[in-house]
């Protein structure tokens, strides 16, 4: 047996991590009494405001769409519709914030309600609410918290310029991906790398650009190192990542109306997947079919492209400057 | 210790941000005196600047050319100084920092913490000590931490901006774990100019820090893109006599976004996509790899050594439409009109943006530059003010920056990373007609009460202060009208 590290070719069997987010402290504070609506409860150490919240059913109150709360998944804290009035800290996300002991919460508050209101309304500006064709339509988190909260009309409209929507990815036999029902509340991720400990899915991007992305640089779920557990589709709160088979169940039946065709593009598999639960699978490079004709991803901003402001291609005027 | 350029009677000093290896070799060629490069001095006009000093006497060449530098290295000495000076200051045998000029952005100020700028080359022990320096490394725990009271964090890269430093340090003590001391030097001028110019003043201050809080290492941060900067430090941080403990320097990637402090622990930490840590706890309590972490800008370190014998300044850099920035020191008291002495603006100055990137815009000048009088009007604290010439456009402006800040958020909460395009789509409405400020008055408080960074809580800035202050022209434009003149050229529909 040699004692020395001889070169080889053999990769490392395991390979770091990279979810792309970032290593948040742990949350939740020393065990405490804490005022949640004018009633008075005790909660353990390690708990958050929501913790609270819950024990009196003050969470009614709260969308708090992003958490999870299960299998140590969260909090991401990334949604902001779960904040809530404290006398010590103002306005604060209970989801992520230590319940310390002698607080006083007011789920109520005008300056908590708006902000839950609001930030609802803008998870939902970017969603595509095609949800009559929608596989997760009435078991949607997303759409329960929008009729929980009465939502008619959302603020900021949703998103509903086909234009803008990026194709679907129906690549892999098992789960199909539409990033434009994506809310980026991280679950997958966590369930993919810390949980089930595959390492296949990650955030990638920021501003309007922010998205799921796959480690291996793969675009594809086909093309991914994916071993098909499926534990992403479970965690998954709206229609973005869901099992093959069931993308339908729940469609309202409208002849020739499919969730497909309702977001108009896809990506379809290349059929030269050899076997789905290959792990390790680097990007090939097998054509992907387009239904569309769209090429990739487009943020939905508004001013995609423009560099200057005023954001209006009537004019190359450089913005700001004296004319 | 060898001997430092201080105790040289004559000498030429060659400053600026990157005055050229042909200015130097060519002063240096010519000279039979010491001839050496030293920091800028932050008054940017006058960079490359030629010092050159002989028989208790400096004169000052501004906008050097290499052939300038060369007559005069090959000049002085002769009792009289060659070519024609731009300035010429009396100031008697072993000044040990730059002399100050009567006139011009140098005058303008104090120069304490600056002192050493264009003066002390930077990366020699010798130059700091006979300039007074490392005081801090034989103050006592009690001393460091009474200066510290009494220096607010400067910056949103700071772990305690506006807040007193030696309440964090006391956090940092307190907390479970090995601490660490990061020097946030990724962003802004003023940071990076104490870096170039008189990084042992700054390390000074983090290795105080690190005493205080009892950390094992002191980590520098600078953006990728300042390489010289960098380099300046990490010699001086090499050439550092006995540091309390080690010292390293690193980089992290060109956004804006990096400044903020869970993003630089991100980016040191080594991950490839940099979002903001959930909070609280802060850094303070867990940070670089999961340590307590005093996370500190080079100007909060030092201002907390220039506290030990004195009152803290603030530094400030004006920049924006000038003919050149400048970085001034100013004590406590100066207002904004103060610090735009330092600079020569383009035309009549509408506005100034204050705070940085997401400052406050406002037309009265007349504002302290303390924390309270700055937050007090709306502004920043970020001690960069930059300068608006009448013809701009404040609804311009405003959107711009909400633009920038939609991409270039790291992504990760729904108040900024939706709320920016929110923003950013409100503003545009108004080229269509519709003002509607209630709704972006509802959006602005939504995002600065909910989102998770101070990147998203000061987004919303320029575009509130500037609807508070250039109202009407907000109306204007949506009465299809820019009375700046600046938005011509464009269709800009009327309320129907
Ligand atoms: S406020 Fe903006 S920059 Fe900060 S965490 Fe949220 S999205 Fe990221």
């Amino acid at each position: 047996m040699s004692s020395h590290d001889e070169p080889t070719d053999v990769p490392p069997l395991t390979e770091e991590m990279a979810p792309g987010t970032a290593t948040d402290p742990p949350v939740g504070g020393e065990a405490a009494t804490v005022t949640v609506d004018g009633e008075r409860v005790q909660v353990p150490a390690g708990s958050t405001l929501l913790d609270a919240l819950e024990a009196t059913g003050a969470d009614e109150e709260v969308p708090a769409l992003c958490h999870y709360g299960r299998e140590g998944i969260g909090p991401r804290s990334e949604c902001r519709t779960c904040m809530v009035e404290t006398d010590a800290h103002g306005v604060v996300p209970s989801c992520s914030f230590p319940a310390e002991d002698g607080m006083t919460v007011n789920t109520a508050a005008d300056a908590a309600e708006t902000a839950r209101s609001v930030n609802l309304d803008l998870v939902l500006s970017d969603h595509n609410l095609r949800c009559t064709t929608c596989g997760k339509n009435g078991r949607c988190e997303l759409q329960d918290a929008a009729i929980d909260e009465r939502v008619e009309e959302p603020r900021y409209g949703v998103l509903d310029d086909r234009d803008a929507y990026e194709p679907l990815d129906n690549t892999s036999e098992f789960i199909q991906i539409d990033r434009n029902k994506c809310i980026l509340c991280n679950r997958c991720v966590e369930a993919c790398n810390d949980v089930q400990v595959e390492g296949v899915l990650r955030v990638e991007g920021h501003g309007a650009d922010t998205r799921i992305g796959f480690q291996s640089d793969a675009e594809t779920m086909e093309d991914s190192t994916c071993v098909s557990c499926g534990h992403c589709a479970t965690v998954c709160p709206t229609g973005s990542l869901i099992e093959k088979g069931i993308e339908d169940a729940t469609t309202l039946p409208m002849p020739g109306f499919t969730h497909k065709n309702s977001v108009g593009t896809s990506v379809e598999s290349s059929g030269e997947q050899e076997n789905p639960m290959t792990q390790m699978k680097r990007r090939e490079d097998g054509d992907t079919a387009t239904d569309g004709g769209t090429d990739g991803s487009t943020d939905g901003s508004p001013f995609d492209d423009e560099e200057t402001w005023p954001p209006d291609d009537r004019t190359d005027d450089t913005g700001g400057e004296r004319p | 210790m060898t001997d430092g350029l201080l105790s040289a009677e004559t000498a030429v000093r060659v400053s600026g941000t990157d005055p050229g290896e042909e200015l130097l070799a060519a002063a240096r060629g010519a000279a039979s005196v010491p001839v050496e490069r030293v920091g800028p001095t932050g008054a940017t006009a006058l960079d490359p600047l030629v010092l050159a000093t002989d028989d208790g006497r400096t004169a000052l060449y501004a906008g050097a050319t290499a052939e300038r530098a060369e007559s005069v290295a090959a000049g002085l000495g002769g009792g009289s100084f060659p070519g024609d000076p731009d300035a010429a200051v009396d100031h008697g045998p072993g000044p040990t920092r730059l002399p100050a000029a009567g006139t011009g952005p140098l005058a303008v100020g104090v120069r304490r913490v600056l002192g050493g700028a264009g003066w002390v080359v930077p990366d020699s022990p010798a130059d700091h000590e006979t300039a007074g320096g490392f005081g801090a490394d034989d103050a006592d725990q009690a001393a460091l931490l009474d200066a510290a009271r009494s220096v607010p964090g400067r910056g949103w890269g700071d772990g305690a901006t506006d807040d007193p430093v030696a309440d964090l340090w006391e956090t940092v003590r307190g907390a479970a774990g090995d601490a660490a001391v990061v020097v946030n030097a990724h962003g802004t001028p003023a940071d990076r100019l104490l870096l170039a110019s008189v990084p042992f003043v700054v390390l000074e201050g983090a290795l105080a820090a690190a005493r205080v809080v009892d950390a094992s290492e002191a980590v520098v941060y600078c953006s990728a893109a300042d390489a010289a900067t960098a380099e300046t430090v990490t010699a001086a941080a090499a050439a550092y006599p006995d540091p309390a403990v080690p010292l390293r320097v690193e980089t992290g990637p060109d956004e804006y976004r990096a400044a903020e402090p869970t993003m630089a622990l991100e980016a040191l930490e080594g991950n490839h996509r940099l979002e903001a840590r959930l909070r609280p706890p802060g850094p303070a309590a867990v940070g670089l790899d999961g340590r307590p972490t005093a996370v500190h800008t080079p100007r909060t370190l030092a201002q907390v050594v220039a506290a030990l014998d004195g009152a803290p300044t603030r530094l400030v850099t004006v920049d924006g439409d000038v003919a050149a920035p400048a970085t001034v020191e100013l004590r406590t008291g100066a207002t904004l009109a103060d610090a735009v002495e330092a600079v020569d603006p383009e035309g009549t100055v509408k506005a100034a943006c204050v705070g940085g990137e997401f400052g406050g815009l406002t037309a009265d000048l007349d504002v302290p530059l303390s924390v309270e009088g700055l937050t007090g009007a709306d502004l920043g604290t970020e001690g960069v003010v930059e300068l608006l010439a009448e013809g701009r456009c404040s609804v311009a402006f405003a959107g711009e920056r909400a633009r920038f800040a939609e991409e270039e958020n790291c992504g990760r909460c729904v108040p900024c990373r939706e709320g920016t395009q929110q923003l950013t789509a409100l503003l545009r409405e108004l080229y269509e007609g519709r003002y509607r400020a209630d709704a972006l008055h509802e959006l602005m408080g939504v995002m600065s009460s909910s989102s998770i960074c101070a990147f998203g809580v000061d987004a919303p800035r320029p575009v509130r202060t500037a609807m508070a202050e250039f109202e009407r022209e907000f109306e204007a434009h949506a009465a299809g009208r820019c009375p700046a003149g600046a938005c011509d050229g464009l269709e800009m529909e009327a309320h129907t």
